[in-house]
């Protein structure tokens, strides 16, 4: 009887004055220790971006349905422009593509006679990229940095890292990579450097986000720079992940300060960084690495002849293992290539280039090792 | 427990999330209101027997990702929010709406300020006084939500 009455009791919702649990401050003081643990993991180390990555795509149907009345104001509002507005917008349009069109026949015979020369000079192709183009679904979130998040992940192909570019210049570029979407560091973001030249007199340096203010910063340059208002930066490539000569900024100002030995250079950004809507994410270019080591000992037959002791600087594993091994090996690198050019002209020797080295090149690390 | 309460208190936080996920840009992304926090005090003062600290915390991860920051911080500054919110949530629950709206206004500051140490920390720059705009934003919210008739508990001044 008296067990039922307990029972009877305990099942009762109990009053909200009373139900407290552990106290307030030891949930305080773990749940505190848990998210400190938390912070020091997620920007120590790497274990957490899968975890990210799997919650993102959790998110996602919640992200889209926040969007779908922006998206659905945009439409409509597309629907109802005016037949002239769109009438004018396609006019310019096709003038505007017209033009492109001219210039792009110039480029291609430009790149072709690029080519030529390239191939003729032995050195690497120029580099070919690939790009997506992707919308953008909403700025960052976080006040204290200068993100953007496009529509476009793991899913498409989008690595992190990868250069984004608009119509007038660059952006940003990937820094993390979800399923369905990316998050792009803008160049204004203060922990964003990109490599720059300054188109008039091909000066290299770095550019630094400001973070507050859309501008970009050119710090540790001296005081007797040769930087004037106005001149643009554009990309300079040597990075290998923004192809070169994309306009990224101008210089608007210059401080020179007696106190300081260097120039306060500001410069504003050309590409619209927070004012479009469609970008285009350039994919990281790859370099074909050992092509070019492999090129250089056969490539230049002539000036073998006269310096055989300007090869072994060009490949050092090579010198080490020359002198190892006395007098055998090295009749075979300096007959062999002598017998080549005499024979082939610079044409052939371009079309297999793959075949000459190799015995060299399999030769050698055997040897070394 | 009420499931009908419980129910409402899913739902709610449902819409907060849908809130913070708007395309939120420019002077807009500078005033908006921490929705999520706002939602979390009220049903701390309203029902402390459905959520608590532990509650406030999970929301704090969740606003973390979709923020895109590191992991924790707002879940922290959650944390330490909640415990505030209580503390003296039974206190709370005898003030007038006035005086409720100022202690709604001192929680979203401690949470503001809390996330501005953990940034300051990691190395960002500092945004001046209008970064406590949203707190203010969110005690209008509060206070509209109070005139449309939301209970908060609070009493009004002649009763």
């Amino acid at each position: 009887m008296s067990r039922r009455f307990n029972h009877k009791l305990e099942s009762q919702p109990a009053p909200a004055f009373f139900v407290r649990g552990p106290s307030p401050l030891a949930r305080l003081a773990f749940f505190s220790a848990l998210s400190l643990a938390l912070m020091a993991a997620d920007s120590r180390l790497q274990y957490l971006t899968s975890v990210r990555q799997s919650l993102q795509g959790l998110l996602h149907p919640l992200q889209l349905l926040a969007n779908a009345p922006s998206r659905l104001y945009r439409d409509t509002n597309e629907y109802f422009s005016t037949h002239d507005y769109l009438l004018n917008e396609n006019r310019s349009l096709k003038q505007y593509a017209l033009k492109q069109d001219v210039a792009l026949q110039k480029l291609n015979t430009l790149e072709l006679e690029n080519n030529n020369l390239r191939q003729l000079l032995q050195t690497n192709k120029s580099i070919v990229e690939t790009s997506v183009a992707a919308e953008i679904m909403h700025v960052g979130r976080d006040l204290f940095t200068k993100k953007i998040i496009v529509n476009r992940g793991a899913t498409h192909n989008i690595v992190a890292g990868e250069a984004v570019v608009d119509a007038t210049g660059v952006i940003g570029q990937v820094t993390r990579v979800y399923p369905l979407s990316s998050e792009v560091t803008l160049i204004t973001d203060k922990s964003l450097a990109i490599p720059i030249q300054v188109e008039r007199n091909g000066l290299r340096a770095i550019a630094f986000g400001h973070g507050r203010d859309n501008t970009l910063d050119l710090p540790y340059l001296p005081t007797n720079v040769d930087i004037q208002r106005g001149d643009k930066l554009v990309t300079s490539g040597i990075d290998g992940v923004y192809p070169a000569g994309l306009a990224v900024a101008t210089v608007s100002q210059i401080e020179i300060t007696p106190d300081s030995p260097f120039a306060r250079i500001v410069c504003v950004p050309t590409g619209g960084v927070e004012n479009h809507k469609q970008v285009l994410l350039v994919s990281i270019p790859h370099i074909a690495e050992p092509v070019e080591t492999e090129i250089v000992s056969p490539a230049k037959p002539d000036v073998k002849v006269k310096s055989s002791e300007s090869k072994p600087a060009t490949t050092k594993p090579s010198q080490k293992k020359a002198k190892l091994e006395a007098t055998k090996p090295q009749l075979k690198p300096e007959i062999k290539p002598l017998e080549e050019p005499l024979k082939k002209p610079q044409v052939n020797l371009e079309s297999k280039p793959s075949a000459i080295p190799q015995p060299n090149n399999t030769s050698k690390p055997h040897a070394a090792e | 427990m009420p499931p009908s309460k419980l129910k409402s208190l899913y739902l709610s936080l449902i819409l907060a999330f849908v809130f913070l996920l708007l395309p939120w840009s420019g002077f807009a992304l500078k005033i908006r209101p921490d929705f999520i926090l706002l939602v979390i005090i009220f049903w701390l003062i309203r029902a402390p027997n459905l959520c608590n600290v532990g509650t406030a915390w999970f929301l704090g991860l969740f606003v973390d990702l979709a923020t895109g920051g590191i992991f924790g911080q707002y879940a922290l500054a959650y944390t330490i929010t909640a415990f505030f919110a209580v503390t003296y949530q039974r206190r709370l629950v005898l003030f007038n709406h006035t005086q409720q709206l100022f202690y709604v206004l001192l929680l979203l500051m401690i949470s503001q300020i809390v996330l501005l140490i953990l940034k300051t920390f990691s190395g960002a720059e500092s945004l001046g006084w209008a970064y406590f705009l949203p707190s203010l934003t969110g005690i209008l919210l509060w206070r509209a939500a109070v005139i449309f008739g939301l209970n908060t508990g609070g009493r009004s001044r002649g009763t």
